[in-house]
Protein backbone atom coordinates (compact mmCIF):
# COMPACT_ATOMS: atom_id res chain seq x y z
CA UNK A 1 0.00 0.00 0.00
CA UNK A 2 2.88 2.51 1.14
CA UNK A 3 5.01 1.44 -2.34
CA UNK A 4 1.65 2.20 -4.06
CA UNK A 5 0.94 5.61 -2.83
CA UNK A 6 4.52 6.22 -3.40
CA UNK A 7 4.63 5.25 -6.84
CA UNK A 8 1.30 6.79 -8.41
CA UNK A 9 2.10 10.51 -8.51
CA UNK A 10 -0.86 12.48 -6.83
CA UNK A 11 -0.97 14.68 -10.35
CA UNK A 12 0.52 13.88 -13.37
CA UNK A 13 0.88 16.83 -16.01
CA UNK A 14 1.21 14.82 -19.28
CA UNK A 15 2.19 16.74 -22.17
CA UNK A 16 0.34 19.89 -21.57
CA UNK A 17 -0.07 22.96 -23.98
CA UNK A 18 -2.12 25.99 -23.60
CA UNK A 19 -2.48 28.45 -26.96
CA UNK A 20 -4.47 31.32 -25.85
CA UNK A 21 -6.43 33.22 -29.05
CA UNK A 22 -5.77 32.16 -32.72
CA UNK A 23 -4.68 33.06 -35.66
CA UNK A 24 -2.01 36.34 -36.02
CA UNK A 25 -3.21 37.01 -32.04
CA UNK A 26 -2.18 33.12 -31.03
CA UNK A 27 0.16 33.14 -27.85
CA UNK A 28 1.41 30.11 -26.67
CA UNK A 29 1.47 30.20 -23.10
CA UNK A 30 2.27 26.37 -22.02
CA UNK A 31 4.10 24.37 -24.79
CA UNK A 32 4.40 20.60 -23.77
CA UNK A 33 4.46 20.67 -20.21
CA UNK A 34 4.97 17.11 -18.15
CA UNK A 35 5.55 17.42 -14.31
CA UNK A 36 4.80 14.65 -11.79
CA UNK A 37 3.53 16.10 -8.45
CA UNK A 38 3.96 12.78 -5.50
CA UNK A 39 1.78 12.82 -2.41
CA UNK A 40 2.67 14.73 0.19
CA UNK A 41 5.32 16.74 -1.40
CA UNK A 42 6.03 20.57 -1.41
CA UNK A 43 6.87 21.14 -4.95
CA UNK A 44 7.27 24.86 -6.88
CA UNK A 45 6.82 25.92 -9.75
CA UNK A 46 9.62 28.83 -10.86
CA UNK A 47 9.93 31.19 -13.48
CA UNK A 48 9.90 34.87 -14.58
CA UNK A 49 6.99 36.54 -15.23
CA UNK A 50 4.86 35.01 -18.25
CA UNK A 51 6.42 31.55 -18.12
CA UNK A 52 2.87 30.04 -17.95
CA UNK A 53 3.26 28.50 -14.53
CA UNK A 54 -0.12 30.54 -13.35
CA UNK A 55 -1.56 29.03 -16.28
CA UNK A 56 -0.05 25.50 -15.57
CA UNK A 57 -1.25 25.89 -11.88
CA UNK A 58 -5.35 27.13 -13.20
CA UNK A 59 -5.74 23.86 -15.27
CA UNK A 60 -3.82 21.55 -12.45
CA UNK A 61 -7.09 23.21 -10.83
CA UNK A 62 -9.60 22.52 -13.51
CA UNK A 63 -9.95 25.96 -13.89
CA UNK A 64 -8.45 25.85 -17.69
CA UNK A 65 -8.67 23.67 -20.23
CA UNK A 66 -5.53 22.11 -21.73
CA UNK A 67 -5.60 22.66 -25.41
CA UNK A 68 -3.41 19.89 -25.47
CA UNK A 69 -2.17 17.05 -23.49
CA UNK A 70 -3.55 15.95 -20.64
CA UNK A 71 -4.07 16.13 -16.27
CA UNK A 72 -4.94 13.38 -13.91
CA UNK A 73 -5.90 13.76 -10.64
CA UNK A 74 -5.71 10.48 -7.97
CA UNK A 75 -5.69 8.97 -11.47
CA UNK A 76 -8.74 10.58 -12.82
CA UNK A 77 -8.45 12.68 -15.86
CA UNK A 78 -9.21 16.14 -14.61
CA UNK A 79 -11.18 18.53 -16.63
CA UNK A 80 -13.12 20.38 -14.11
CA UNK A 81 -12.76 22.33 -10.66
CA UNK A 82 -12.81 19.49 -7.57
CA UNK A 83 -13.58 19.24 -4.10
CA UNK A 84 -10.35 17.98 -3.03
CA UNK A 85 -8.23 20.86 -4.71
CA UNK A 86 -7.85 23.74 -3.13
CA UNK A 87 -6.54 27.60 -4.45
CA UNK A 88 -4.95 30.17 -2.89
CA UNK A 89 -4.08 33.65 -5.15
CA UNK A 90 -2.12 36.39 -4.78
CA UNK A 91 -5.18 38.02 -3.32
CA UNK A 92 -6.60 36.85 -0.31
CA UNK A 93 -10.48 37.26 -1.81
CA UNK A 94 -12.56 38.05 1.01
CA UNK A 95 -16.09 39.34 1.00
CA UNK A 96 -16.29 42.51 2.68
CA UNK A 97 -20.64 41.52 3.94
CA UNK A 98 -19.13 38.72 5.60
CA UNK A 99 -16.86 38.04 8.60
CA UNK A 100 -13.55 36.60 9.32
CA UNK A 101 -15.40 33.33 10.18
CA UNK A 102 -18.00 33.69 7.42
CA UNK A 103 -15.95 34.18 4.75
CA UNK A 104 -13.83 30.84 6.07
CA UNK A 105 -17.62 28.47 6.17
CA UNK A 106 -17.72 30.31 2.50
CA UNK A 107 -16.80 26.34 1.18
CA UNK A 108 -19.30 24.86 3.22
CA UNK A 109 -22.27 26.86 2.17
CA UNK A 110 -21.01 26.08 -1.62
CA UNK A 111 -20.56 22.40 -1.13
CA UNK A 112 -24.50 22.44 0.33
CA UNK A 113 -23.21 21.22 4.08
CA UNK A 114 -23.89 22.37 7.55
CA UNK A 115 -22.11 25.60 8.51
CA UNK A 116 -22.25 24.42 12.78
CA UNK A 117 -20.89 21.17 11.65
CA UNK A 118 -17.45 23.03 10.54
CA UNK A 119 -17.25 25.90 13.06
CA UNK A 120 -15.55 23.87 15.86
CA UNK A 121 -12.48 23.10 12.97
CA UNK A 122 -12.92 26.63 11.55
CA UNK A 123 -12.30 27.90 14.86
CA UNK A 124 -9.24 25.63 15.20
CA UNK A 125 -7.80 27.01 12.35
CA UNK A 126 -8.39 30.23 12.88
CA UNK A 127 -6.53 29.97 16.38
CA UNK A 128 -3.62 28.08 14.86
CA UNK A 129 -2.86 31.25 12.46
CA UNK A 130 -3.21 33.30 15.44
CA UNK A 131 -6.65 35.38 14.38
CA UNK A 132 -9.06 33.74 16.40
CA UNK A 133 -10.14 37.30 18.33
CA UNK A 134 -10.64 38.49 14.76
CA UNK A 135 -13.52 36.01 13.90
CA UNK A 136 -16.26 38.23 14.07
CA UNK A 137 -14.14 41.30 12.11
CA UNK A 138 -14.27 42.27 8.91
CA UNK A 139 -11.64 41.64 6.02
CA UNK A 140 -11.40 45.44 6.43
CA UNK A 141 -10.63 45.35 9.42
CA UNK A 142 -7.99 43.15 9.04
CA UNK A 143 -4.34 43.63 7.52
CA UNK A 144 -3.03 42.00 4.20
CA UNK A 145 -1.23 39.24 6.14
CA UNK A 146 -4.18 38.58 8.33
CA UNK A 147 -6.54 38.71 5.56
CA UNK A 148 -4.29 35.96 3.74
CA UNK A 149 -3.97 33.47 7.00
CA UNK A 150 -7.90 34.08 7.36
CA UNK A 151 -7.53 32.48 3.18
CA UNK A 152 -5.59 30.01 4.02
CA UNK A 153 -8.01 28.70 7.07
CA UNK A 154 -10.71 28.55 4.03
CA UNK A 155 -8.21 26.61 1.60
CA UNK A 156 -7.75 24.09 5.02
CA UNK A 157 -11.35 23.63 6.16
CA UNK A 158 -12.14 20.56 4.05
CA UNK A 159 -8.43 19.24 4.15
CA UNK A 160 -7.93 19.69 0.77
CA UNK A 161 -5.27 16.30 -0.96
CA UNK A 162 -3.89 19.12 -3.02
CA UNK A 163 -3.12 22.97 -2.22
CA UNK A 164 -2.63 24.96 -5.70
CA UNK A 165 -1.14 28.09 -4.48
CA UNK A 166 -0.36 31.10 -7.21
CA UNK A 167 1.73 33.79 -5.22
CA UNK A 168 -0.52 33.68 -2.34
CA UNK A 169 1.76 36.29 -0.54
CA UNK A 170 3.34 38.21 -3.25
CA UNK A 171 1.40 40.96 -2.87
CA UNK A 172 2.37 41.45 1.28
CA UNK A 173 5.95 42.97 2.22
CA UNK A 174 8.78 40.83 2.81
CA UNK A 175 8.89 40.47 6.43
CA UNK A 176 4.94 39.66 6.53
CA UNK A 177 5.76 37.09 3.64
CA UNK A 178 8.69 35.16 5.35
CA UNK A 179 6.03 34.28 8.52
CA UNK A 180 3.62 33.50 6.53
CA UNK A 181 5.56 31.16 4.48
CA UNK A 182 6.64 29.48 7.79
CA UNK A 183 3.01 29.49 8.78
CA UNK A 184 1.90 27.76 5.34
CA UNK A 185 4.57 25.11 5.72
CA UNK A 186 3.33 24.23 9.28
CA UNK A 187 -0.04 23.96 8.29
CA UNK A 188 0.70 22.21 5.05
CA UNK A 189 2.31 19.20 7.53
CA UNK A 190 -0.56 19.80 9.79
CA UNK A 191 -2.94 19.01 7.49
CA UNK A 192 -0.49 16.45 5.20
CA UNK A 193 -1.60 18.07 1.89
CA UNK A 194 0.52 18.20 -0.96
CA UNK A 195 1.75 21.16 -2.57
CA UNK A 196 2.02 23.41 -5.38
CA UNK A 197 3.57 26.69 -5.51
CA UNK A 198 3.97 29.13 -8.32
CA UNK A 199 6.94 31.74 -7.57
CA UNK A 200 9.05 34.51 -9.16
CA UNK A 201 11.03 34.57 -5.99
CA UNK A 202 14.23 31.62 -6.33
CA UNK A 203 14.83 32.02 -2.38
CA UNK A 204 11.48 31.41 -1.20
CA UNK A 205 11.04 28.52 -4.18
CA UNK A 206 14.37 26.91 -2.54
CA UNK A 207 13.33 27.23 1.21
CA UNK A 208 9.52 26.14 0.77
CA UNK A 209 9.88 22.68 -1.42
CA UNK A 210 10.85 19.23 -1.82
CA UNK A 211 11.44 20.21 -5.40
CA UNK A 212 11.94 22.94 -7.37
CA UNK A 213 10.39 22.97 -10.95
CA UNK A 214 12.31 25.39 -13.10
CA UNK A 215 10.61 26.96 -16.14
CA UNK A 216 11.49 29.05 -18.86
CA UNK A 217 9.85 32.03 -20.24
CA UNK A 218 6.86 31.87 -23.04
CA UNK A 219 6.26 29.66 -24.36
CA UNK A 220 6.25 27.89 -21.12
CA UNK A 221 8.77 24.77 -20.70
CA UNK A 222 10.04 22.88 -18.01
CA UNK A 223 14.03 23.02 -17.75
CA UNK A 224 15.31 20.59 -15.12
CA UNK A 225 13.65 19.67 -11.45
CA UNK A 226 16.07 20.51 -8.32
CA UNK A 227 15.93 18.34 -5.48
CA UNK A 228 15.77 19.98 -2.47
CA UNK A 229 17.61 17.83 0.11
CA UNK A 230 17.00 19.54 3.55
CA UNK A 231 15.30 18.57 6.66
CA UNK A 232 11.90 19.78 7.89
CA UNK A 233 10.75 21.68 9.49
CA UNK A 234 13.00 24.05 8.13
CA UNK A 235 14.18 27.42 10.17
CA UNK A 236 15.01 30.57 8.57
CA UNK A 237 18.49 30.19 9.15
CA UNK A 238 18.53 27.71 6.84
CA UNK A 239 19.16 30.38 4.49
CA UNK A 240 22.07 31.37 5.55
CA UNK A 241 24.04 28.29 4.99
CA UNK A 242 26.38 27.29 1.75
CA UNK A 243 24.06 24.73 0.78
CA UNK A 244 21.27 26.36 0.63
CA UNK A 245 23.00 29.36 -1.18
CA UNK A 246 24.29 26.95 -4.00
CA UNK A 247 21.32 25.30 -4.45
CA UNK A 248 19.49 29.12 -4.92
CA UNK A 249 22.54 29.83 -7.34
CA UNK A 250 22.11 26.61 -9.20
CA UNK A 251 18.62 27.09 -10.05
CA UNK A 252 19.43 31.26 -10.55
CA UNK A 253 21.71 29.82 -13.02
CA UNK A 254 18.92 27.70 -14.75
CA UNK A 255 16.99 30.50 -15.28
CA UNK A 256 19.26 32.86 -17.08
CA UNK A 257 21.11 30.01 -19.23
CA UNK A 258 17.94 29.88 -21.02
CA UNK B 1 2.82 30.87 16.83
CA UNK B 2 4.80 33.03 14.77
CA UNK B 3 4.40 36.88 14.77
CA UNK B 4 0.97 38.16 14.66
CA UNK B 5 -0.21 41.80 12.26
CA UNK B 6 -1.02 44.00 14.95
CA UNK B 7 -4.64 44.43 15.82
CA UNK B 8 -6.44 47.00 14.18
CA UNK B 9 -7.51 49.64 16.25
CA UNK B 10 -11.40 50.25 15.74
CA UNK B 11 -10.88 54.23 15.29
CA UNK B 12 -13.77 55.84 17.45
CA UNK B 13 -13.37 59.35 17.09
CA UNK B 14 -14.51 60.63 20.65
CA UNK B 15 -15.53 64.52 20.28
CA UNK B 16 -13.02 66.56 22.03
CA UNK B 17 -14.94 68.66 24.66
CA UNK B 18 -14.51 72.06 23.80
CA UNK B 19 -13.26 75.00 26.35
CA UNK B 20 -16.88 76.21 26.18
CA UNK B 21 -19.89 76.28 23.73
CA UNK B 22 -18.98 79.88 22.44
CA UNK B 23 -15.20 78.64 21.50
CA UNK B 24 -16.42 75.50 19.57
CA UNK B 25 -19.55 77.73 17.46
CA UNK B 26 -16.52 79.71 16.62
CA UNK B 27 -13.82 77.09 15.32
CA UNK B 28 -16.67 74.96 13.99
CA UNK B 29 -18.54 76.16 10.57
CA UNK B 30 -21.89 76.93 12.15
CA UNK B 31 -21.25 80.21 12.16
CA UNK B 32 -20.84 79.96 8.56
CA UNK B 33 -24.23 78.55 7.69
CA UNK B 34 -26.41 80.48 10.22
CA UNK B 35 -24.46 83.93 8.57
CA UNK B 36 -25.21 82.39 5.36
CA UNK B 37 -29.24 81.64 6.41
CA UNK B 38 -29.20 85.32 7.71
CA UNK B 39 -28.08 87.09 4.64
CA UNK B 40 -30.62 84.87 2.51
CA UNK B 41 -33.52 85.67 4.37
CA UNK B 42 -32.34 89.52 4.83
CA UNK B 43 -32.29 89.77 1.06
CA UNK B 44 -35.47 87.73 0.64
CA UNK B 45 -37.69 90.09 3.47
CA UNK B 46 -36.34 93.67 1.96
CA UNK B 47 -36.00 92.98 -1.35
CA UNK B 48 -39.46 93.45 -2.13
CA UNK B 49 -40.36 95.93 0.59
CA UNK B 50 -37.65 98.22 -0.82
CA UNK B 51 -38.92 97.70 -4.16
CA UNK B 52 -35.85 95.88 -6.35
CA UNK B 53 -38.91 93.13 -7.50
CA UNK B 54 -42.73 92.86 -7.72
CA UNK B 55 -44.37 91.92 -3.82
CA UNK B 56 -47.20 90.11 -5.53
CA UNK B 57 -44.58 87.87 -7.65
CA UNK B 58 -41.78 88.04 -4.94
CA UNK B 59 -43.70 87.30 -2.18
CA UNK B 60 -41.54 88.70 1.72
CA UNK B 61 -40.26 86.01 4.12
CA UNK B 62 -42.72 87.27 6.29
CA UNK B 63 -45.34 86.93 4.67
CA UNK B 64 -44.28 83.49 3.28
CA UNK B 65 -44.10 82.25 6.61
CA UNK B 66 -47.69 83.45 7.22
CA UNK B 67 -48.95 81.90 4.00
CA UNK B 68 -47.16 78.26 5.20
CA UNK B 69 -48.84 78.57 8.40
CA UNK B 70 -52.88 79.74 6.59
CA UNK B 71 -52.06 76.61 4.68
CA UNK B 72 -51.17 73.87 7.26
CA UNK B 73 -54.05 75.66 8.87
CA UNK B 74 -56.35 75.38 5.85
CA UNK B 75 -56.67 71.52 6.25
CA UNK B 76 -57.68 70.87 2.63
CA UNK B 77 -54.38 69.67 1.20
CA UNK B 78 -53.81 67.07 3.26
CA UNK B 79 -55.45 65.15 0.68
CA UNK B 80 -53.57 66.50 -1.92
CA UNK B 81 -50.38 65.30 -0.21
CA UNK B 82 -51.78 61.69 0.26
CA UNK B 83 -52.39 61.47 -3.15
CA UNK B 84 -49.11 63.06 -4.33
CA UNK B 85 -47.01 60.49 -2.09
CA UNK B 86 -49.21 57.62 -2.62
CA UNK B 87 -48.62 57.79 -6.52
CA UNK B 88 -44.74 58.34 -5.88
CA UNK B 89 -44.78 55.94 -3.23
CA UNK B 90 -46.16 53.13 -5.69
CA UNK B 91 -44.22 54.46 -8.46
CA UNK B 92 -41.02 53.45 -6.82
CA UNK B 93 -41.72 50.41 -5.29
CA UNK B 94 -42.68 49.61 -9.31
CA UNK B 95 -39.63 51.35 -10.83
CA UNK B 96 -37.15 49.93 -8.27
CA UNK B 97 -38.67 46.18 -9.16
CA UNK B 98 -38.85 46.70 -12.34
CA UNK B 99 -35.44 48.34 -13.04
CA UNK B 100 -33.63 45.61 -10.85
CA UNK B 101 -35.19 42.73 -12.98
CA UNK B 102 -33.77 44.60 -16.11
CA UNK B 103 -30.74 45.23 -14.45
CA UNK B 104 -30.60 41.36 -13.20
CA UNK B 105 -31.90 39.73 -16.36
CA UNK B 106 -29.11 42.20 -18.71
CA UNK B 107 -26.49 41.81 -16.11
CA UNK B 108 -26.29 38.12 -16.08
CA UNK B 109 -26.73 37.65 -19.70
CA UNK B 110 -24.38 39.13 -22.17
CA UNK B 111 -26.30 38.11 -24.64
CA UNK B 112 -29.38 39.87 -24.21
CA UNK B 113 -26.91 42.79 -22.42
CA UNK B 114 -25.41 43.50 -25.88
CA UNK B 115 -29.13 43.27 -27.53
CA UNK B 116 -30.55 45.79 -25.22
CA UNK B 117 -28.09 48.38 -24.10
CA UNK B 118 -28.09 50.64 -26.96
CA UNK B 119 -31.47 51.10 -27.27
CA UNK B 120 -31.19 51.57 -23.52
CA UNK B 121 -29.37 54.36 -23.84
CA UNK B 122 -30.95 55.88 -26.35
CA UNK B 123 -34.21 55.78 -24.17
CA UNK B 124 -32.08 57.32 -21.66
CA UNK B 125 -31.15 60.02 -23.70
CA UNK B 126 -34.62 60.66 -24.47
CA UNK B 127 -36.71 63.34 -21.92
CA UNK B 128 -39.05 61.51 -20.92
CA UNK B 129 -41.69 64.32 -19.83
CA UNK B 130 -42.19 64.74 -23.25
CA UNK B 131 -44.15 61.26 -22.62
CA UNK B 132 -46.69 62.79 -20.28
CA UNK B 133 -49.18 63.67 -22.91
CA UNK B 134 -49.37 60.49 -24.72
CA UNK B 135 -49.45 58.46 -21.09
CA UNK B 136 -52.52 61.04 -20.12
CA UNK B 137 -54.35 60.29 -23.41
CA UNK B 138 -53.55 56.56 -22.89
CA UNK B 139 -54.62 56.25 -19.39
CA UNK B 140 -57.00 59.30 -18.59
CA UNK B 141 -56.46 61.72 -15.90
CA UNK B 142 -56.36 59.70 -13.25
CA UNK B 143 -53.37 58.53 -11.08
CA UNK B 144 -51.97 55.82 -13.62
CA UNK B 145 -51.20 58.51 -16.01
CA UNK B 146 -48.85 59.87 -12.80
CA UNK B 147 -47.61 56.96 -11.56
CA UNK B 148 -46.83 55.24 -15.49
CA UNK B 149 -44.55 58.78 -16.09
CA UNK B 150 -42.87 58.32 -12.49
CA UNK B 151 -41.85 55.05 -13.00
CA UNK B 152 -40.28 55.30 -16.63
CA UNK B 153 -38.45 58.20 -15.17
CA UNK B 154 -36.93 55.98 -12.24
CA UNK B 155 -36.52 52.61 -13.02
CA UNK B 156 -33.16 53.16 -15.41
CA UNK B 157 -30.86 54.13 -12.71
CA UNK B 158 -31.87 51.03 -10.82
CA UNK B 159 -31.53 49.09 -13.78
CA UNK B 160 -28.12 50.64 -15.17
CA UNK B 161 -26.87 50.37 -11.35
CA UNK B 162 -28.23 47.00 -10.58
CA UNK B 163 -26.42 45.47 -14.25
CA UNK B 164 -22.90 47.57 -13.86
CA UNK B 165 -23.02 46.38 -9.88
CA UNK B 166 -23.52 42.96 -10.97
CA UNK B 167 -20.19 42.78 -12.91
CA UNK B 168 -17.64 44.59 -10.51
CA UNK B 169 -16.61 41.50 -8.65
CA UNK B 170 -12.83 41.19 -9.36
CA UNK B 171 -11.25 37.99 -11.71
CA UNK B 172 -10.43 36.81 -8.70
CA UNK B 173 -13.27 36.92 -6.86
CA UNK B 174 -14.71 34.55 -9.75
CA UNK B 175 -11.98 32.67 -9.86
CA UNK B 176 -12.27 31.51 -6.10
CA UNK B 177 -15.68 30.39 -6.74
CA UNK B 178 -14.90 28.64 -9.77
CA UNK B 179 -12.66 26.67 -7.98
CA UNK B 180 -15.56 25.44 -5.39
CA UNK B 181 -17.26 24.34 -8.15
CA UNK B 182 -20.17 27.07 -7.68
CA UNK B 183 -23.58 27.25 -9.37
CA UNK B 184 -24.50 30.46 -11.87
CA UNK B 185 -27.11 30.92 -8.92
CA UNK B 186 -24.77 30.21 -5.86
CA UNK B 187 -22.33 33.17 -8.02
CA UNK B 188 -25.31 35.15 -8.44
CA UNK B 189 -26.33 35.12 -4.74
CA UNK B 190 -23.21 34.82 -2.86
CA UNK B 191 -21.19 37.33 -4.62
CA UNK B 192 -22.67 38.98 -7.46
CA UNK B 193 -25.70 40.33 -5.55
CA UNK B 194 -23.89 41.57 -2.55
CA UNK B 195 -21.20 43.45 -4.30
CA UNK B 196 -23.90 45.42 -6.38
CA UNK B 197 -26.06 45.98 -3.55
CA UNK B 198 -23.93 49.50 -2.76
CA UNK B 199 -24.54 50.28 -6.24
CA UNK B 200 -28.27 48.73 -6.27
CA UNK B 201 -28.95 51.24 -3.24
CA UNK B 202 -27.53 54.42 -5.20
CA UNK B 203 -29.66 53.84 -7.97
CA UNK B 204 -32.56 53.09 -5.35
CA UNK B 205 -32.04 56.59 -3.48
CA UNK B 206 -32.07 58.04 -7.44
CA UNK B 207 -35.50 56.46 -8.21
CA UNK B 208 -37.08 57.85 -4.75
CA UNK B 209 -36.26 61.51 -6.11
CA UNK B 210 -37.25 61.15 -9.52
CA UNK B 211 -40.58 59.52 -9.10
CA UNK B 212 -41.15 62.79 -6.63
CA UNK B 213 -40.43 64.66 -9.78
CA UNK B 214 -42.21 62.82 -12.16
CA UNK B 215 -45.11 62.39 -10.18
CA UNK B 216 -45.52 66.27 -9.40
CA UNK B 217 -44.79 66.70 -12.97
CA UNK B 218 -47.64 65.22 -14.05
CA UNK B 219 -49.76 66.75 -11.56
CA UNK B 220 -49.04 69.88 -13.28
CA UNK B 221 -50.01 68.75 -16.38
CA UNK B 222 -52.74 67.27 -15.70
CA UNK B 223 -54.40 69.01 -12.72
CA UNK B 224 -57.52 66.85 -12.43
CA UNK B 225 -56.57 64.23 -9.74
CA UNK B 226 -55.20 66.78 -7.42
CA UNK B 227 -51.89 66.41 -5.46
CA UNK B 228 -49.12 69.01 -4.18
CA UNK B 229 -48.33 69.52 -7.99
CA UNK B 230 -52.22 70.64 -8.95
CA UNK B 231 -51.73 73.32 -5.64
CA UNK B 232 -48.69 74.94 -6.66
CA UNK B 233 -50.44 75.45 -10.03
CA UNK B 234 -53.71 76.76 -8.43
CA UNK B 235 -51.99 78.81 -6.52
CA UNK B 236 -49.51 80.13 -8.81
CA UNK B 237 -52.41 80.95 -11.25
CA UNK B 238 -54.28 82.95 -8.61
CA UNK B 239 -50.89 84.91 -7.87
CA UNK B 240 -51.13 83.71 -4.10
CA UNK B 241 -46.96 83.24 -4.46
CA UNK B 242 -46.67 82.88 -0.93
CA UNK B 243 -48.79 79.52 -0.65
CA UNK B 244 -46.64 78.43 -4.08
CA UNK B 245 -44.12 79.09 -1.73
CA UNK B 246 -44.99 76.90 0.79
CA UNK B 247 -45.94 74.05 -0.94
CA UNK B 248 -42.48 74.11 -2.69
CA UNK B 249 -41.48 74.15 0.55
CA UNK B 250 -43.09 71.36 2.27
CA UNK B 251 -41.89 69.26 -1.15
CA UNK B 252 -38.27 70.40 -0.15
CA UNK B 253 -38.88 69.17 3.57
CA UNK B 254 -40.79 65.84 2.41
CA UNK B 255 -37.88 65.13 -0.40
CA UNK B 256 -34.92 65.76 2.26
CA UNK B 257 -36.50 63.79 4.72
CA UNK B 258 -36.67 60.51 2.02
CA UNK B 259 -33.31 61.00 1.46
CA UNK B 260 -31.93 60.81 5.14
CA UNK B 261 -34.10 57.92 6.24
CA UNK B 262 -32.98 55.79 2.51
CA UNK B 263 -29.35 56.96 4.15
CA UNK B 264 -29.70 55.77 7.07
CA UNK B 265 -31.20 52.38 5.78
CA UNK B 266 -28.46 52.66 3.32
CA UNK B 267 -25.80 52.39 5.78
CA UNK B 268 -27.15 50.12 7.98
CA UNK B 269 -27.36 47.52 4.56
CA UNK B 270 -24.21 48.43 2.72
CA UNK B 271 -22.31 48.89 5.90
CA UNK B 272 -19.43 47.22 4.79
CA UNK B 273 -19.17 49.43 1.30
CA UNK B 274 -16.49 51.59 0.59
CA UNK B 275 -18.53 54.49 0.86
CA UNK B 276 -20.36 53.99 3.89
CA UNK B 277 -17.12 53.09 5.84
CA UNK B 278 -15.57 56.77 4.67
CA UNK B 279 -18.73 58.72 5.78
CA UNK B 280 -18.51 57.18 8.82
CA UNK B 281 -14.70 58.84 9.75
Amino acid sequence: MTTMTQTAPLVRVDGVTKRFGSGDKEMVALSGLNLEVREGEFISLLGPSGCGKSTALNIMGGLLDATEGTVTFSGEPLTEPNRHIGMMFQQAVMFPWRTTLENVLLPVEIFGEKKKDFIPKAEELLEMVGIKDFRDSYPWQLSGGMQQRAALCRVLLHDPKLLLLDEPFGALDEFTRESMNQELLRLQDYAKSTAVLVTHNITEAVFMSDRVAVMSARPGRLVDIIEVPFDRPRRPDLQTTTEFIKLVAKARQMLELQ
Amino acid sequence: MTTTAPAPTPARSTPTPGPNWWERFRQGSAWIVITTVAVIIAIWEFFPQLGFVNRVLFPTFSETVTAFFQLLGGGYWWDDLAKTMSAVAIAWVIGVAFGFTMGVVLGTSPFLRQAITPYAIAVQALPKVVLAPLLIGWLGFGPESKIALAVIICFFPVWIDTMVGLALPSANEFKLMKSLKASRWQVFTKLQLPSALPMIMVGVKHALLLAFTGVIVAEILSASDGGLGKLTKEFASQLNMGLVYSVVTIVVILSITLVSIADVIERRVVFWSEESRARKK
